[in-house]
């Protein structure tokens, strides 16, 4: 009986998404480190490269954790930082598709491993 | 011509009952608050395309324009919104079954369709002629305000637009 309950959480916890610190894990992996600072600094950097947006903070506002709006369509984006928003950054393809769309956008090129482990740990980091 | 004392009991009764009768009809039509179109079944239409924008009901156009549209990903507005071809083919299935020139189309789908030159396949939903035709009550000074911006941000004020409800009661105007 207790075999069965014990596979049936492992069934349970495993349909369950990513927790944030296992997003930074694999992007650690590719990057070999990741540090909130240099994250930080390119959340608030001004940039040239894309056409959308000269910065992330165009949308995502100067504070991860306040809702943002898209430049463009106006439409409301919850907040990035997962203490005001539980959900950000629980699903590896969802990340990698936002970086790969946004970095686009704003920097007019894909982000480097490095970049996407830095900005997660800043993002992680925000309390 | 008529006079005061053609007024007869008789008269006045017809009229009365002619108004009744059209208010029943009145009240029976479906109004304006009940502009509901048929949305995508899944999750993926509004998590690839109502990630940026409102979830469009796709019977605010008509199929040859979301045709052109999906095949202009890499370039949508000015910005790269390329998806995934499985994706890409699921979205355009939906989005063709129902256009307001779709088989299911309801008749405001059609009104909506009907207001479009058989050969244009416009891309913006607030150039065809029922949007301004809805909207034009609406002040310039109203777009202007900050949570709406735009003719685009249908969902600033259609709070239910994702579920693909645009009526006038489920409306409300952010300050």
């Amino acid at each position: 009986m207790n075999k069965l309950v014990l596979s049936l959480l492992l069934v349970a916890s495993s349909a369950q998404a990513d927790t944030q610190q296992q997003i930074l894990d694999g992007l650690v992996a590719q990057a070999g480190s990741a540090s909130p600072a240099r994250g930080e600094k390119l959340f608030r950097g001004k940039f040239t490269g894309g056409k959308a947006a000269d910065s992330c903070t165009a949308c995502h506002t100067e504070n991860a954790k306040s809702a943002g709006q898209h430049v463009k369509t106006h439409k409301a984006i919850d907040p990035i930082a997962p203490v005001a928003q539980k959900d950000r950054f629980t699903d590896a393809a969802k990340v990698e598709k936002w970086f790969k769309r946004n970095c686009q956008e704003v920097l007019g090129r894909a982000c480097t491993p490095q970049e996407k482990a830095d900005f997660t740990a800043y993002m992680i980091s925000v309390k | 011509m008529a006079t005061a004392s053609e007024i007869t009991w008789k008269n006045l009764l017809t009229l009365m009952l002619s108004v009744s009768a059209a208010a029943a009809l009145i009240s029976n039509a479906p109004a304006d608050d009940e502009a509901i179109f048929p949305m995508p079944t899944g999750k993926t239409y509004v998590n690839e395309c109502g990630s940026c924008h409102t979830a469009y009901a796709p019977g605010l156009l008509p199929a040859r324009s979301w045709r052109k549209m999906m095949g202009e990903l890499g370039n949508h507005f000015g910005e790269d919104a390329s998806l995934e071809e499985p994706q890409r083919l699921e979205i355009l299935k939906h989005l063709e079954l129902l256009a307001a020139d779709g088989s299911q189309a309801n008749m405001r789908m059609r009104r909506i369709n009907g207001a479009i030159a058989a050969g244009a396949a416009p891309q913006r939903i607030s150039e065809t002629g029922y949007f301004k035709y809805m909207h034009d009550e609406v002040p310039a000074y109203i777009w202007k305000r900050k949570k709406i911006g735009t003719l685009a941000n249908c969902i600033a004020c259609h709070t239910r637009a994702n579920e693909g409800r645009y009526g006038e009661r489920e409306v409300r105007i952010p300050q």
